[in-house]
């Protein structure tokens, strides 16, 4: 546990951020009186609510407050995923338009390596025998050409109703141009089967591209009854605890939703809490005013990348969920579940702490993906594992303290370098320190790539950006990843390894509403879209009051997607009621991403509405100040090895919370939650507000 | 232990350098994706995208068409005749004539020349399929024509930018000969743009690791791809071994058109020899031998470990030959167009030979590539041209453990499909029905995938069709007992009834026509009889078999949703029987 001061906006109750991870149940709670803690719990993978549970608990108790004090709880849930990756989701039918049934099982048709004769395609969400046709066709101008078999959709779902089914999704060819067919067979359906759920593919998703928006809905029925029941025991649990307070949960793009659209519309938030540390780098960035940033996270088996630009979030209309470990590539729409909703773009490569490194066969050192994870753990845990891991290295050059955060396990250096030395410096002829530094590089430059996906591959020039890092290793890497691809600066927040679970406490509350809208930008006509965003906008209110957002913190934007005639992606610009305004805006967004621009028609796709609720209580990072101030004299000097050039230099080592306001390289700075590397040349400020910036040379 | 006394580059540098052009590729195809205009490269994602050396080796391959890229080293060859040491900074060269290094006229290649300061030091490379490049047939992609002249517009290598210079007389031959220019045109500027990029961040490195030492890790990193391929090569058993297959016939002549191959083991170095193959056809399904090339070193990296990288090093322990005037390397001016066909086959041969080699690294025949349907015309009223060319994939057959895959990309091409409701939206046609194949997989222990089923149905006036199948006479083979996968099938019907059309046909059609194909299903693996029979049942229960085919491919009785163990065991042993 630790606690920061002052990190609040106005004073409104205590809230509590909850991030939960493989290994810890991370835990802030701002007592509405200025302070914050954070604590670490053990995660309980079989049933999360019991770390949450516990974890709030306890950190209630180090708030010295009463449980009615909560006002709030926010929380990012694995359940979600997890019901994808295992598999135990709700037995799901799908009824659908006669000829169109394996629609969902063809999918796009990729594979996400080349040369591989053994892959496995992903077994459907929903068996063949469960997907059902019915006849009815509406045309791509949205008119009628077959009328809708009513006894058939009946039919169909007695059927599958007594095989078992108890959640269905209901998707209809072109039912994005009208929705009549799908919404009356899904009505049907509910009326008759009062007992079972139904997700019409229009209520998620209203958008051309049959695969995506069917299994879009697929995932939501799938995974609909599992994170109801979740959320159901969690609200229990909280309220049994005495906590009568609102439940917030984190969507897939970063933003805030009561739990009973969570409940409703679970497939926007199956990548729950993976973007809270974004936005919470973005708020960072906001109150240092600094507005490009890269969010880099390092765990024990992966590290990812996530853009701000301009303070702006960067987001992604469609992800796929795949088991095991995204390669670097986001070339490959293939080989998962595909959703088509909006997400933060957060690039992953398998490449963390528990990393393991070796030589492969054609005499290349390779680290990770295969992680030793906490069992059986780097060698130097000294619990099992005897792999070297980016762990071992770093302890082994002096970057990391001889024991894990907090205490709570000793560190050994005889068994970091013995590993190393067998596995990679004898076969390379290295000394087990350059080895080591090997290791570190391999790694930095794997990391690179999930910063270059969400840069590079965007046509953004990272040398413009500040890279946040954060999580448990990010600050023990970030300098010299930053200087792999010439970044100027790191910033390292207060308390690296719980800014996701301080992330959530710093978002908003947001809703989206779209409506196809394809025409030709010469012949658009603001008088009409002036009709069509109005009616958005008061879903967009209806919706933000229904998530008891009062109506003056309600803020409400409009976008309009774009493309050349005959792309696929089309880029969101905000509106203005303008054709000629638009075009411009159009032409300069494109040449900004793409460096080139075409005289080639424009179309419009559609008119997009963000209702946004703001939240007064919101962490400030602005308000946040160090509490203790600096000391010169370092808590103790280490010898840090840093490569053959620079080879080893004795190193001060100072506390995170009593470091000095300036700080030459190389330093490392130890925290309750993370180890910070100053690199020779680098220099490290801590600010007002207990960050800290390091600026390379 | 190894050896490093001879290392020319420290380990870590060399591993980080390897990241960074993996990197860079992927860079690359992701910019293609992105601005790319037509939907034949940014939905099918028929494209390829690669970094070279300064000699023209091909460093890293990004995940997008495999089939294209053992065809750059010939095109490089056909620069360097062309233009020598005639190469600048702020050049672009592109080509397509295939015999003059290209593969068929729809695949423009372009090469960038990359120099760091007056120092040349490698190419960005990216490969499109252009929807269209003119000649007798919309998409240019007929394989009924006779010669190249009617397949439309030939690009020997010429500079499209000269010293950065757009070459204006070059883009506006080109807009005049393609249907659809401004798709063309746009698909050419997602090239340059991407080629741009592929050169910035090559340049980056050569700024921070200096130009030698990214030079040395260029050598080394080709001659560690070469090492893992020799060290799996040495594990194989030295000696010769043959297969055939066989293309239905040309689109002119129904007579089989025989693929052979010999592929000798001998040490750390394999030959792969057509020899016995077909000589050169009159319609377009002849391949240059650089495709051929590709598609030998795509089928034997498939029977590799994925730790081998996709970089020339493979080449130099592969020698492929093929006899000059046969249909795998014809001579001028024999047809190519739809010579992707001839190089699927070729693929299924290695891969079939390889068989005897590796028996459990490869696959039983999957669907055959890609059937291809255009359909072009021109809007009556707005006499807009409108040029559709969809690409039905796949099927893989069935492996040594694991069933084929259903509705997949041939592994080729990594090739996607076209949404419907995009089809729908964009052309004046309609889907009528789009799904897996039921019964087409071979039989098997391990059974082959299904083919899929596509039916469209035209909504404008009239259009010229254009249809590429095969795998109609010939089934995809099954492996070690498996049976072979079914056959395609292409349908039509003007009022109703369906007609059976040839493999490949290319003819008019009015509207309310409707064209349906059944495309092949993958080959089984193994005897059919060993299939655990619950396994079959599963599928009896999804309809993705029937019942008769049940019993009749498996010997597995189904009642009434349920296995009948006795009856099925009474079958199998009495069909067994006549297997032996």
């Amino acid at each position: 546990m630790g606690t920061i001061t002052g990190l609040e906006h106005a004073p409104t109750g205590a809230r509590i951020g909850v991030d939960i991870g493989g290994t810890f149940t991370d835990l802030v709670l701002a007592d509405g009186r200025g302070a914050v803690f954070h604590r670490k719990v053990a995660s309980t993978p079989a049933a999360p609510e019991q770390a949450v549970l516990e974890g709030v608990a306890a950190i209630i108790a180090d708030a010295r407050l009463t449980p009615d004090a909560v006002k709030e709880v926010v929380h990012g849930t694995t359940v979600g995923s997890n019901t994808l990756l295992q598999k135990v989701g709700a037995p799901t039918g799908l009824i659908t338009t006669k000829g169109f049934r394996d629609v969902l099982e063809i999918g796009r048709l990729r594979t996400p390596s080349m040369f591989d004769l053994q892959w496995e395609k992903p077994v459907p969400l929903v068996a063949r025998r469960y997907r059902k046709e019915v006849a009815e066709r509406i045309r791509a101008d949205g008119t009628v050409l077959l009328p809708l078999d009513e006894a058939a959709v009946l039919k169909a779902a007695q059927e599958l109703v007594e095989a078992g089914i108890t959640s269905f999704a209901v998707c209809f060819l072109n039912s994005y141009r009208n929705p009549a067919h799908e919404q009356r067979a899904a009505d049907l359906i509910a009326e008759h089967f009062p007992q079972v759920q139904v997700t019409s593919s229009i209520s998620v998703l209203p958008e051309a591209k049959e695969y995506e928006r069917t299994s879009t809905t697929v995932v939501n029925a799938y995974v609909r009854p599992v994170l109801e029941a979740y959320l159901t025991r969690l609200e229990r649990g909280l309220t049994d605890a005495g906590i009568d307070a609102p439940l917030l949960v984190c969507n897939s793009n970063g933003a805030l939703a009561s739990s009973g659209t969570a409940r409703e519309k679970p497939v926007f938030f199956i990548s729950s809490g993976r973007a809270a540390g974004v936005v919470g780098g973005s708020r960072l960035g906001e109150a240092l005013d600094i507005k490009d940033l890269v969010v880099f996270d390092m765990g024990g088996t992966t590290a990812s990348a996530s853009l701000v630009q301009n303070g702006e979030l960067t987001r992604v209309s469609e992800y796929e969920f795949r088991a095991g470990i995204s390669t670097p590539s986001r070339f490959i729409k293939a080989g998962g579940y595909m959703m088509s909703v909006p997400t933060v773009d957060v690039a992953e490569v398998g490449s963390g702490a528990g990393s393991i490194a070796y030589v492969d066969q054609g005499g290349l050192m390779r680290v990770g993906p295969v992680s030793a994870g906490a069992d059986p753990g780097p060698a130097c845990y000294g619990i099992g594992g005897s792999r070297p891991t980016v762990t071992d290295a770093n302890l082994l050059l002096g970057y990391l303290p001889a024991q894990l955060a907090g205490g709570s396990r000793a560190l050994s250096v005889d068994a970091a370098r013995a590993a190393i030395a067998r596995d990679l410096a004898d076969p390379f002829n290295l000394t087990p320190e350059d080895a080591a530094c090997g290791v570190r590089d391999v790694v930095n430059a794997n990391m690179a790539r999930a910063i270059r996906a969400v840069t590079v591959e965007r046509g953004v020039d990272p040398r413009d950006f500040t890279l946040v890092a954060i999580g448990g290793s990010g600050p023990v890497h970030a300098a010299d990843i930053a200087r792999l691809l010439s970044m100027p600066r790191v910033l390292v927040p207060a308390s690296p390894g719980v800014f996701t679970a301080m992330g959530m406490l710093a978002g908003d509350v947001e809703r989206y509403f779209i409506r196809p809208f394809a025409v030709k930008l010469a012949d658009f006509q603001p008088v009409e879209a002036e009709t069509a965003f109005a009616a958005l906008e008061a879903d967009a209110r209806a919706a933000l009051a229904g998530e008891d957002v009062a109506e003056h913190l309600m803020s409400v934007t409009r976008e309009v997607d774009m493309r050349f005639r005959g792309q696929e992606m089309s880029l969101s610009v905000p509106y203005l009621p303008d054709r000629d305004q638009l075009h411009a805006a159009f032409k300069a967004a494109y040449e900004a991403i793409y460096s080139y621009s075409s005289s080639d028609t424009i179309e419009v796709v559609s008119l997009r509405v963000i209702g946004r609720g703001l939240r007064p209580g919101k962490i400030d990072f602005r308000a946040a100040h160090a509490r203790v101030e600096g000391s010169n004299e370092p808590a103790s000097i280490r010898h840090v090895y840093y490569g053959a050039e620079q080879g080893h230099m004795e190193t001060p080592v100072y506390e995170r919370t009593r470091c000095p306001a300036r700080i030459v390289g190389p330093a490392v700075i130890e925290g309750a939650d993370s180890t910070v590397v100053v690199p020779p040349g680098a220099t490290a400020e801590a600010d007002a507000h207990a960050n800290l910036l390091i600026t390379l040379a | 232990m190894l050896d490093q006394t001879d290392k020319t580059i420290d380990p870590v540098t060399f591993a980080v350098l390897k990241s960074a052009f993996e990197s860079i590729v992927d860079d690359m195809a992701y910019t293609v994706m992105r601005t790319a205009r037509s939907p034949i490269v940014r939905d099918v994602l028929d494209y390829s995208a690669t970094m070279c050396d300064a000699k023209g080796r091909i460093l890293a391959q990004a995940k997008t068409v495999a089939l294209h890229l053992g065809a750059v080293p010939d095109a490089m060859e056909a620069i360097q005749r062309h233009y020598g040491d005639d190469l600048n900074p702020g050049d672009v060269i592109i080509l397509n004539d295939p015999y003059d290094g290209g593969m068929h006229l729809p695949d423009i290649f372009m090469f960038k020349p990359i120099f760091d300061g007056a120092q040349h030091i490698g190419y960005s490379v990216v490969i499109c399929h252009h929807c269209d490049v003119g000649g007798r047939v919309p998409g240019s992609n007929a394989s009924d024509s006779t010669e190249i002249f009617q397949e439309g517009l030939r690009i020997p290598p010429l500079k499209l930018f000269d010293r950065g210079v757009r070459n204006k007389t070059l883009f506006d031959i080109i807009s005049k000969n393609v249907r659809l220019p401004d798709l063309v045109i746009g698909d050419l500027e997602a090239q340059l743009a991407t080629c741009a990029l592929g050169e910035r961040e090559f340049l980056r490195l050569t700024e921070k690791y200096g130009i030698p030492m990214v030079e040395k890790f260029l050598a080394e990193f080709l001659d560690y791809g070469e090492r893992l391929v020799r060290k799996a090569f040495a594990t194989w058993p030295d000696g010769a071994y043959a297969f055939t297959d066989y293309i239905d016939g040309d689109g002119f002549d129904e007579s089989e058109i025989p693929i052979h191959v010999t592929i000798t083991v001998k040490g750390d170095h394999i030959g792969v020899d057509f020899e016995g193959s077909s000589p050169q056809v009159k319609g377009a399904i002849n391949s240059t031998l650089s495709f051929v090339k590709s598609a030998t070193y795509l089928a034997v990296r498939c029977a590799l470990d994925a730790d081998v990288p996709n970089n020339a090093g493979l080449y130099r322990c592969v020698d492929v030959s093929a006899p000059k005037g046969t249909v795998l390397n014809p001579e001028f001016p024999a047809p190519v167009a739809a010579r992707a066909l001839t190089g699927y086959r070729v693929v299924d041969t290695v891969l079939g030979a390889l068989a005897a080699i590796v028996p459990e690294r490869v696959c039983a025949a999957g669907e055959g590539g890609n059937t291809v349907v255009c359909l072009g015309g021109y809007d009556t009223q707005t006499r807009e041209p409108f040029i559709v060319v969809d690409m039905i994939n796949g099927a893989l057959g069935a492996r040594a453990t694991r069933d084929g895959i259903d509705a997949v990309t041939n592994p080729s091409q990594n090739m996607s499909n076209m949404p419907v409701e995009i089809m729908e939206a964009t052309y004046p046609l309609m889907i009528e029905e789009y799904a897996l194949r039921d019964d087409s997989c071979g039989a098997g222990k391990t059974r082959g995938g299904l083919g899929v089923v596509r039916q469209y149905r035209l909504l404008a006036d009239e259009a010229v069709m254009q249809l590429r199948a095969d795998r109609y006479a010939h089934a995809p083979y099954g492996l070690f007992g498996g049976k072979p996968g079914a056959l395609s099938r292409n349908l039509l019907s003007e009022s109703g009834n369906f007609e059976l059309l040839a493999s490949k046909v290319t003819r008019n059609v009015t509207k309310g026509t409707v064209i349906r194909h059944e495309q092949a299903g993958g080959g089984g693996y193994g005897n059919p009889l060993a299939r655990p029979p619950e396994l079959v049942l599963e599928d009896v229960l999804d309809g993705k078999i029937s019942p008769a085919y049940a019993r009749d491919g498996f010997g597995v009785l189904v009642v009434n949703g349920a296995v009948d163990t006795p009856a099925t065991a009474a079958l199998r042993s009495a069909m067994a029987g006549e297997q032996a």
